[in-house]
């Protein structure tokens, strides 16, 4: 079923503006749409209809299939980026991992095999929403706390820091980072964890500090 | 109740939870407890009896998951859904409820009757976590007994709830998931059912399928091999699927949500008292992990641990030997005189009684303190500590922070170390690490170091040979990771908290290896220098020593006895020196080697072919040709740079 694009954008703004369980509220959408109320809710029961939202008493939000949808959208609208607008695949190596030329070795040095490579090139675009904001494990100091984004690497990695307990939104605090590029101390679930520094250049997290306001700029 | 009187108990858990401590309680076998992860890495057994019930216990390693992973989960997982243990006791660190519960929750996967040892819970109320093992009990639909195995507490009432679970099991919790997996899971479910009756008589058709969209390796395999890629092929599909709802790959979901089970039932279980404060343990982590103080620590801990090695070793060795030289030798020959033939008189006296002697004046006395002081470093907690700073090192060898702990125990024994090389994760460096070990001078080695170069020449041009070993290590470690194909692994090490070690424990831990010591290398020593006065006597030594000079004369300029000794260094290391001074007929090596031919002799032991017990191990973990492999090539270095020091030291004086 291909969607209208006011669809996809009321999505896109159900996703901003649904803040940690509480749904969108539809004044919210509608005058960042630059719509009226009415529109809005007709385009809401729309949705709703299509199985992409539900609605609650007082606003809405997405189902699985309307965030299914909404990444996509990003997907596409990213894909299209990357193609018409040049280098977006390097401004996130760039910004992963600073200044490394050979990038591809490096991956690859840094746990990524035949198999994992071509998938992280391909999801790599649609990576790039939820990478916003991020910054490396790698990146803090001692004592600084943060929540788990994604872990990125080869399959067996990912799943073993999965199992260790950094899973998507875990809040983790940083022990210690040895020094000349050595591993990194944590503290996640009540136990204390060393991390080597590849492993953790490739651990997303999110400062709790970093506001949800700019959501509204 | 009198027709089953005979039980299989397996003990499972994380690593650092006092799993060891339970079995070394209930079992009274020696068996060693450390405090890094994945110390224990061979299964141990024991039995005990209890109210007419016996026993057997079996220790699994310490794992945090079932996860295909590690060799240990792998055995682990296999054990417990093969063998079918009657109880499966799992250890849980109080104080770490959460994470400790991730394991549990795939152990209720499995369907197994379990019991749940709440331990450390002194450990726990100290960091101010209280655990309700009644509601944790209801929870989970299993019995759960607090314990603190250290000090024997609770488990009596942990053997009646394993007697009581073997008679008649408890009604443990389904673990249920999301929407998403629930429906995958329910998808495979029947067609596992029908489809692979072998594998489902022994794991659960449901726990094959949550596997099977983990994309676990090994269940793949087992897989394939009993049906073909359908089943396969179809999970991969769900996969995808779950991973296209979640954006995360569907094992990172299942993952999650184990984990926020074990969230829920440890908030609604455990109690935090008090905010946890930074206390004494915290600072001496901090301390020795720093990124500058933790360097000189860790170098003064080891310097510390061969000082003392080398001044407590030297004291005994000149008590003993006065003891031998000046009571026991001449004692005996002259207690023998007359009762045996001159010949055999020389053999017994220059052979047997100086072989004891020898192995209790040269070798006890160093290896004694250093078993001890590395038991102490082993339950410290200090060991992954050295390995988080050593990461960056290891490194470049291709090898990360963990594989610091093989290197150390390396020092104590190359067969311990070589067998917990096992703690990396995949073959590729587990062979590196053992290959690596091998060229770590261990005790006997340390022996001919310390005994010889120390003694003679002082401690620096001892220190000097380590810190050349330690630089070979390191190139060869370098061009070994180069050569081999395959990609490095990064570090996920647990660091577990200081704990002070048991007087206990590591005089257990130190009379067992001493005793193995003294069980594998007694005869070898004594045996071997029998051996070299037959050969003496009937002299066929100076035909052997003869077809060796080439080498140890002219390439390495070492006396041509020397040959014979170095031969005997296969059996055991120490028994070079053992021989030499059997040789020499004199525990003073000053007039036998001069300074030069002593660094050289002592370059070459500690290179070469490693011993037979080693050679044993590294066959047995690696397989018998890359055993052989790395035996050839470190007698081949060790000639090479035996002549090469050698000859340049001789052009410098």
């Amino acid at each position: 079923m291909p969607e209208e694009p006011e669809i996809s954008e009321l999505l896109e703004l159900v996703k901003t503006f649904t803040h940690q369980g509480s749904a969108a509220r539809i004044d919210q959408i509608a005058s960042r749409m630059g719509r009226s109320l009415e529109e809005v809710q007709q385009l809401a029961d729309q949705a709703t209809r299509s199985g992409l939202t539900s609605k609650t008493p007082v606003g809405i939000r997405l189902t699985d299939m309307g965030e299914a949808s909404v990444r996509k959208h990003r997907e596409e609208y990213v894909h299209q980026t990357h193609l018409h607008g040049g280098s977006l695949t390097g401004r996130v190596i760039r910004f992963l991992e600073g200044n490394v030329r050979d990038w591809h070795g490096h991956w690859r040095h840094h746990g990524f095999d035949d198999e994992s490579l071509p998938r992280f090139y391909e999801n790599l675009e649609n990576l790039q929403g939820r990478i916003e904001d991020t910054v490396s494990l790698a990146d803090l100091r001692g004592g600084d706390k943060c929540t788990v984004v994604l872990a990125l690497g080869g399959h067996r990695m990912v799943r073993r820091l999965a199992e260790m307990g950094l899973t998507p939104g875990t809040e983790i605090t940083i022990v210690r980072i040895a020094p000349m590029h050595g591993p990194v101390e944590i503290f996640v679930r009540g136990v204390s964890l060393a991390l080597g520094r590849g492993i953790a250049s490739r651990v997303l997290v999110r400062r709790p500090t970093s506001s949800r306001a700019s959501t509204t700029i | 109740m009198e027709a089953k009187r005979r039980l299989t108990v397996c003990l499972a858990g994380n690593a650092n939870v006092g799993k060891s401590a339970i079995f070394n309680q209930l079992t009274g076998l020696n068996q060693t407890v450390g405090n890094w992860p994945g110390k224990t890495v061979e299964r141990a057994e024991g039995t005990l009896h209890f109210k007419g019930y016996t026993i057997r216990v079996v220790d699994l390693p310490g794992t945090y998951s079932l996860s295909a992973y590690s060799m240990e989960e792998m055995v682990s997982r296999d054990y417990i859904a093969v063998e079918k243990p009657d109880v499966v006791v799992n250890i849980v660190d109080a104080s770490a409820l959460e994470r400790n519960l991730y394991l549990t929750i795939q152990l209720l996967e499995l369907k197994v009757p379990l019991v749940i040892a709440l331990n450390q819970v002194d450990f726990a109320a100290k960091r101010g976590i209280t655990v309700n093992a009644e509601r944790l009990s209801e929870i989970l639909g299993v019995p759960v007994v607090p314990t603190i195995a250290t000090a024997g507490i609770g488990l009596q009432e942990l053997l009646l709830k394993v007697a009581e679970t073997a008679e008649k099991p408890s009604v443990p919790v389904d673990v249920r998931y999301g929407r998403e997996i629930e429906q995958g899971i329910k998808k495979l479910e029947n067609r596992i059912e029908a489809g692979l009756e072998q594998m489902s008589s022994c794991y659960p058709p449901r726990w094959i399928g949550t596997k099977l969209l983990e994309l676990d390796e090994d269940v793949i395999k087992k897989v394939e091999a009993e049906n073909g890629s359908d089943i396969v092929s179809e999970a991969a599909g769900v996969a995808q699927q779950i991973e296209a709802v979640h954006g995360e790959p569907s094992s990172v979901v299942i993952a999650s949500e184990r984990y926020s089970l074990a969230a829920r039932a440890a908030r609604s279980a455990a109690s935090i008292a008090s905010p946890p404060r930074i206390d004494m343990n915290q600072r001496l982590s901090a301390i020795t992990a720093d990124k500058i103080l933790g360097y000189p620590i860790l170098l003064g801990i080891l310097t510390g641990v061969f000082s003392t090695v080398f001044v407590a070793g030297g004291a005994m060795v000149t008590v003993l030997e006065e003891l031998f030289d000046a009571v026991i030798v001449p004692g005996t020959e002259s207690a023998l005189r007359g009762v045996l033939p001159s010949m055999w008189l020389a053999i017994v006296s220059a052979g047997f009684v100086w072989g004891v002697g020898a192995a209790v004046t040269i070798v006890l006395p160093y290896i004694i303190p250093f078993y001890i002081l590395l038991a102490i470093l082993e339950d410290s907690g200090y060991l992954p500590r050295a390995g988080f700073l050593m990461d960056n090192l290891m490194h470049k060898i291709g090898l990360h922070g963990k594989a610091f702990i093989p290197l150390l125990l390396g020092y104590g024994c190359n067969v311990p170390a070589c067998v917990s090389c096992r703690i990396m994760e995949t073959d590729r460096e587990r062979f590196i690490a053992g290959f690596v070990v091998t060229l770590v001078p261990c005790a006997a080695r340390t022996v001919i170091i310390l005994g010889l170069v120390g003694r003679y020449l002082g401690m620096p041009a001892a220190f000097g040979l380590y810190l050349f070993d330690l630089c070979l290590v390191l190139v060869l470690g370098r061009l070994a990771f180069r050569i081999l194909p395959g990609e490095p692994m990064g570090l996920i090490m647990e660091i577990p908290p200081y704990r002070m070690p048991a007087a206990k424990s590591i005089l257990k831990k130190t009379w067992a290896r001493t005793k193995d010591f003294v069980y594998i290398a007694f005869p070898f020593i004594v045996g071997g220098s029998v051996f070299l006065q037959l050969l003496s006597v009937s002299g066929a030594m100076s035909a052997i020593a003869d077809f060796m000079s080439p080498l140890t004369t002219s390439w390495l300029g070492l006396p041509s006895i020397t040959g014979i000794p170095l031969l005997f260094g296969v059996l055991r290391k120490e028994l070079t020196l053992v021989l030499l001074a059997n040789f020499g007929g004199t525990f003073d090596f000053g007039s036998i080697l001069t300074p030069i031919q002593m660094v050289v002799f002592a370059i070459v032991t500690m290179i070469y072919i490693p011993c037979v017990a080693t050679i044993a191990a590294l066959a047995r973990e690696f397989g018998a040709k890359r055993a052989i492999a790395v035996a050839a090539l470190d007698s081949i270095l060790a000639v090479f740079i035996g002549g090469l020091a050698y000859h340049l030291l001789s052009a410098v004086h």
